[in-house]
Parts: C-alpha cells; structure tokens; sequence
C-alpha cells in the first residue's frame, strides 16, 4: 500500500535481512510458541490474546478443532477429543494398555503398523496426528502475529525422551510441514531463558514437572555455553498424575454407581480445578454433578499434600541419582530453576528447596519460560545473531545398547555421553557366504533386553560373501544433535556398504508418513482458505499501524476536521472486522481505507519532498 | 567449513601435553572453543554436506573429549597411543594378591548393608577406593614415564577394575538412599 512506502528521502528502503523463526513449547496440557521480536523473545498470542493452546484436538463428523474449542468439547464429548497425547508420543501397544484408565480413549491397533490409534469420528488418528495439528495450529498463530513465514522452528522435547519420543516429535513436524532447526530439551531451553550464562560461572540445577513428564538437568554455565553435565527423569510423571491421585480420592469417597467416560472425565476436571486452587487456597470444594449421579465434598491442603506425597517424593529420587551422575553433591549446586505448571504446587517447591537447601528461582512464569528459551535458540539457529557466543552442548539421556546372546543388553553409548556422537563395532559372519544380519538397538540402563525399550531393528544386507569369520563388519551408531539414533555399516574388507533396512519398533514407517502426508493434501484446502485469512488480517493490521503512524505525525496539519474524521471512520471499522470478518471481506474493507485516504497519502508525498528540498542546492539532491 | 584433522591425537586437538596429569579446566575450555566452530548448530542453514560433516567433526570432538575426561579411558587411550595394542577381553590379571583385594571389597559393601550406619559404611569404602585408584594412577604415571608399557597396562587395568567398584557401591548407596 501506498502508505507505507513513504520512507525518508535520502535513507535506505532496503528492509532489514531478518528471518523470522519460533520456539515451540510442546506440551503435554498447553502448548505455546514465542519468537524474537525487536531483539526481545516474546509468546505470540492467537487472536484473541490467549497465549496458551490447550493440547487438544477434537475430531467430530464434520470437522476438527484445535485448543481451547476442543477443550470445550471434552465434556461433551470426550472420546472425540484429544488430549495430552505427548504420553503417547513415541509408545508401543503395551504401553497404551497400561495407560488404560488414564487414557479414556477407544484405541485401535492392527498388525500393519506399530502406532496405536484412537478412534475417533474423523477416523483413527495417532498421537504424533494429534501433535501435528497442535503444531499447525500454532505456526499459523506465530505466523499471523509476525506477519511474515517462519523460515524454521525450534520445537522443545522432554531431556528424558528417548529415542523414539523424540522421532515421534520429528514426524509430527514432518506432517506439519514445518522446518525444524533443532529438538531442544525442555531444561536446557529454561537456563536459556534465564539467560543464566551470563549471570553465573557455575553449575546449576533445572527441575522441570509438567503436565505428564519430569526431567532434572545438571548444567554448567560459562560464558554463552551451556553443557549440560547429566539428565535424568521420568518421562510419564507429571501435573496428570496429582489430578489422578485426587480422581481416585473423589471416586473412593463418592461411591458412584458405575463411571463412564464421560464421568471419569468429569472427575478428571473436577479434580485438575481443586489442584490448582489448593495452589493458593487451603481448602477446594469440589462438586460432580451430571444427569443421574452427584457428589459434593471438600478436600484440604493436607490431604492434597498426602496424596501427591509420595509424586514428589519419586522426583527428589530422581535428583538425587542426576547428581550422582553428574559427580556432585546438592553443595556444589548454585542455583535451582522450577519450571513447568506443576511447580507452582505449594508442597513441590517445599521439598525441592528442603532437598537442595536453598532458595529456588522461579521469577519466569514456569508455563512460558521453555517456550521463551526455545525462540532465543532458533533466532540464534536461523541466523539472525552472527556474533551470538550461545552454544548448547546435550548429552545422551538413556544408554543405547545392542542385544546379545542370551537377551542381555551391550551398551554401545552410555547415558549422558555428549551428543553428537559416534560409536563403532565390529561383527564377523559366523556362517560361510553369510550375506546379511540383524541388530537389534535398544535404549535403557538394564541388564535385559526385555526390561529396556525396544528401538528398532536393523537388518543388514548386501555384504559381499565370504567364509565364516573373515568378513570385518564395522557397524557405526550415530546420535545426531536432535539426539537421534541412527546406523551405518560397511565390511571393510570390500569396503562394501550395507543396505540397512530399520524396522521401527513403535515408530511410524516411511511409508505410513508418507501415506499421512497424502491425507493431508485433502484438507489442505482447509488450509489455504485460513491462510488466505490470515494473510489479510495482517495486512489490515499493517494498514492500521502505518495510518496510525501517520496520524500522528501529521494528521492534523495535512487534513481537514471532516477528512481527519473520515479516515479514522475507516480505520476503526477495518479494526472491529479484523477477528470476525471473512478474507474476502478484510480485502474489500482495506481497499476502502486505501482509497479513503489517496488524498492524504499524496499530500503527505508532497510534504516530504518539499521537506527534502527545504534549504539545499538542487545539485545536493539525489534523483 | 574448516575440516579437522583426524589423524592428529586427542591430545593435539586440545592443545594439551602427552601426559596423564592433565589440567581437566583446560580441557574443558578447548573442548568448548571447538564445539562453538564445529558444532551442528552452526550448520543449521548450510548444505546436507557441510551438515554431515558437522555432525561427524563433532562426534569426534566429543569423542575424544570423553576418552580424555575420564582417567581410565585416557590411560588406555595413552597405550594405544605408543603402540599397544589393548584387547578388553582377553586381558586378565594374573596378580593375585590384587584379586584377593577385589573380593575384600566386594564383601565389604555387602557387609554395610547389615550395619548400623550403611550409609557411613559406604562412605568409608568410597574413600579407601578414591585413594586406591590415586595410588593406581600414580603407578600408571611412573610406569609410563619410564616406558614400562607393560606395567603400566597393568596399572590402568588394575584402575579400571577400582572404578567399576566404585559404580557398584554408588548404585548400592543410591539403593540404600531409596529404601
């Protein structure tokens, strides 16, 4: 638009190279993403100002929603809508079995995937489905608050999410459509955010409970490095497992006659709303009520404290081992940062303190500050600080091993190792002219097969034949930066490489992404009309801000009363239209401001140029 | 990008002498300096090559980190170095007088579970074991130092049988911590 064209005579038009990128905070219960505005990382609120996106999804017969309106289907209808499915990423059949009573949902599994599924109205969707809507939804927030494409993102994992986790979060980007910079773990992008570097010379210690998972980092802080010395946690324990504990409370003591979904899932609510209440209050009254049953009843401060006691309890479990790991005693610690919604629990940050003897720092808003240090990390990653010294150096959460005779476990790469790192091994045939062979990888600190998790399987294929023992087999695993797993092999002998086929054991194959993404052409329609809106809204946003500018700088000297009053009627109904107006309509309202206000602009270009001219030569003017 | 070379010595890489007593602050710092120049985040907008390339310079960086950081791999890593060749399993220790030592101490851990004070008790051993594995490291020193390769294999293997009981009774006092 014309408007915005008018720069000073004389200065630079070119507009300032920045690449726009954002941090996303994936959680299990809300979801946010910030991006670096202006040098300042800042959440990027949707449209109406909510910064947090419920991590639901419904999935009804005519259409999908995403965040706070598929929370408000829950109650209605609750096997349809989806939530805290980050417990799911990255998990196998048996482990959703075991999630039974947690999960109120009706899952589907057949023999030609590893993914369970949720049947829903849509159709049967996984997990890393349900994550990347959550993800779409909020690159269309950033991008429409920024104006501008994300060149890429930084999406934040749990430091406890092993290698399948952190594959599921990769895909659910992939299906998003989203370029990912990097996986950063949550802890890491908390010290970030905290810009600890700077302050501190010393080690410090980030407790992180969220909704569904905790982790403890040991990091040490020198000028713009943070290395992250051990890790620990438990990626299912978190906020969900205290609304649990007072759910069995609340159905012990009502005596319901039967539980559906629909109960439990009132329950379930009842129970997260007395939680966070006790955060400030003593007491909570609680009260269930649906057609044929209703309970009321009131639980107080120590009974709360007694029944998530024994929750908390397991995490200073778990901190006590990270130390251990890490070498340390709670004395050489310096500093702990609380983040996550579950640390605002009176009783949590008791014991932390208790247990580490000192002060906590939780000045961030724990729900923002993963989010906040994630953007600071992609604005680094997408280049727009060149001098930036910020350099984030992970480890290895769990142990990656290989299976032996006898089902026991051969660590290749132990925990906490610093990632990227490679390791290599090597194999002899034990057949004459044998061709190929199978490793099977695991992940997890036990002796046996069947007590670590399963990664994948590696068949290896296309070595040249030769008698038994004489082929050398350097088999290479590689954990890239995202802390992912990969495998390469070659017989050094021919220095023929393997074809390595990788048998996923719970993730989706290349060929179920690639059908997924197929799909999701079909609602990409969908798609392209919200992005159009969006387009226009920020268009009109634009418009407004430049005649504001305008306005204010010469509004009232270039513009009669009747014309001043004229444009402002246009610009305040191109405003009031921004959150409810269809695409087609924003274009048609803008194009009447645009044309409200032609006088205007060419008398502010009049103006500017007499000013150029005011006092010089006409050979000092550049034409 | 700049490429590393790989046939240099982890010692060389860090800028740090050819000895066993090394400044672990130094090594720290270089290992940083490095990581800022070779590290994949770096490479975050460069070419699927470069990309590779990072990945697998930085693997290296931190492999050698690893191997430097901790005593009984840079012992080992200090042998390899002048030529042994070292093979895990087939290396046993014929000296008997240290084996016998080895199942002292293994029953001594066993016997703080039935103390008063278990946790005093593992703290007891701990210390007897930290200044094992010094006088170990020391023997190493003075073995290497007069080119007694195979005496001070000896040495790093007898330090590596005192760190492996040293994580048992971490993870035996991490049991009796928890109950």
């Amino acid at each position: 638009m014309a408007l915005l064209q008018i720069s000073e005579p004389g200065q630079s038009t070119a507009p300032h190279q920045h690449r726009y990128s954002a941090g996303i905070d994936l959680g299990t219960t809300n979801s946010l993403v910030a991006s670096v505005r202006s040098g300042q990382a800042v959440i990027l609120a949707d449209i109406n100002g909510e910064a947090l996106l419920p991590s639901i999804v419904h999935y009804g017969t005519d259409r999908k929603l995403v965040g706070k309106a598929a929370q408000e289907m829950q109650l209605v209808d609750p096997l349809n809508s989806i939530s805290s499915v980050k417990r799911l990423m990255g998990r196998g059949i048996e482990d959703v079995k075991q999630l039974g009573d947690v999960m109120p949902y009706i899952f589907i599994t057949d023999k030609t995937s590893n993914v369970p599924r949720i049947q829903t109205a849509t159709g049967n969707i996984s997990a890393i489905e349900v994550s990347a809507e959550i993800l779409k939804t909020l690159v269309l927030q950033a991008e429409q608050s920024l104006g501008d494409n994300l060149a890429g993102v930084v999406i934040t994992v749990p430091a406890y999410f092993d290698d399948a986790q952190r594959q599921a979060t990769r895909d659910a980007a992939k299906l998003a459509n989203l370029n990912v910079f990097r996986l950063l773990n949550e802890p890491t992008a908390a010290a970030v955010a905290y810009g600890l570097d700077q302050k501190h010379d010393g080690v410090i210690a980030v407790y992180d409970l969220g909704g569904g998972t905790f982790d403890i980092s040991i990091l040490r802080m020198n000028k713009g490095v943070f290395e992250v010395l051990a890790t620990g946690g438990d990626s299912a324990l978190g906020g969900d497992d205290m609304d649990h504990a007072i759910g069995e409370w609340i159905l012990a003591q009502a005596n319901f006659q039967s539980v559906d979904a629909r109960l439990s899932r009132q329950v379930l609510i009842a129970s997260r709303a007395a939680k966070e209440k006790l955060t400030k209050q003593d007491r909570a009254k609680i009260t269930i009520e649906n057609d044929e049953q209703q309970w009321q009843g009131r639980i107080d401060r120590d009974q709360f404290d007694g029944l998530i006691q024994p929750l908390v309890k397991k995490t200073l479990m778990l901190c006590r081992r990270v130390l251990r790991d890490a070498n340390l005693s709670k004395q050489d610690i310096s500093e702990v940062v609380m983040v996550g919604g579950s640390t605002r629990v009176p009783l949590v940050n008791q014991m932390v303190a208790e247990f580490f003897q000192r002060d906590l720092m939780s000045e961030l808003d724990p729900d923002r500050v993963v989010a906040i240090g994630a953007a600071i990390q992609a604005d680094v990653l997408a280049g727009n600080k060149p001098d930036s010294e910020m350099l984030l150096l992970d480890v290895l959460p769990l142990s990656l091993g290989i299976e032996t005779m006898g089902g026991l476990s051969e660590k290749i790469i132990s925990r906490n190792t610093p990632i990227p790192v490679t390791r290599a091994q090597e194999f002899t045939t034990y057949k004459d002219g044998q061709t190929s062979m199978s490793i099977h990888v695991v992940q997890g600190e036990r002796e046996l097969i069947s007590d670590c998790r399963s990664l994948a399987r590696f068949e290896l294929s296309g070595f040249p034949p030769m008698t038994a023992g004489a082929a050398r087999i350097k088999v290479s695993y590689q954990v890239d930066a995202d802390g992912l797993m990969s495998v390469r092999a070659e017989e050094k002998k021919s220095g023929v490489a393997a074809d390595i086929v990788v048998k996923p054991s719970y993730g989706l194959s290349d060929r179920e992404i690639e059908k997924m993404l197929r799909d999701s052409m079909d609602y990409a329609r969908d798609d392209i009309s919200a992005r159009m809106l969006i387009e226009q809204q920020v268009a009109a946003k634009r418009v407004i801000e430049a005649i504001d500018a305008a306005l204010v700088s010469d509004g009232d000297s270039l513009l009669s009363k009747p014309e001043f009053r004229k444009i402002k009627q246009a610009r305040d109904k191109l405003q009031k239209e921004i959150p409810t107006a269809c695409a087609d309509k924003l274009k048609k309202s803008i194009r009447a401001m645009e044309k409200v206000s032609e006088t205007y602009v060419a008398r502010r270009m009049n103006a500017s140029v007499k000013q150029a001219l005011t006092g010089k030569q006409i050979d000092q003017v550049k034409i | 990008m700049q490429i590393l070379d790989l046939k240099q010595s982890y010692f060389e890489l860090f800028g740090l002498d050819l000895t066993f007593e090394i400044d672990l602050k130094r090594l720290s710092s270089a290992q940083q300096r490095l990581q800022a120049v070779y590290h994949p985040d770096r490479f975050v907008n460069a070419s699927e090559q470069d990309k590779r390339l990072s990945v697998q310079q930085a693997s290296w960086i931190n492999e050698a980190f690893e191997t430097l950081s901790k005593p009984v791999k840079r012992a080992r890593y200090m042998l390899e170095l002048s030529g042994l060749e070292l093979n895990d399993e087939s290396e046993t220790t014929s000296d008997t007088a240290f084996l016998m030592e080895q199942i002292a101490l293994r029953e001594e851990i066993e016997e703080c579970r039935t103390n008063a004070d278990p946790l005093g008790c593992c703290d007891r051993i701990m210390d007897k074991l930290r200044s094992k594995a010094d006088q170990f490291g020391s023997e190493f020193i003075t073995n290497f130092a007069q080119g007694q390769l195979d005496d001070a294999r000896i040495s790093s293997r007898k330090m590596q049988f005192i760190q492996r009981i040293l994580e048992q009774l971490i993870d035996f006092q991490l049991e009796l911590e928890e109950g």
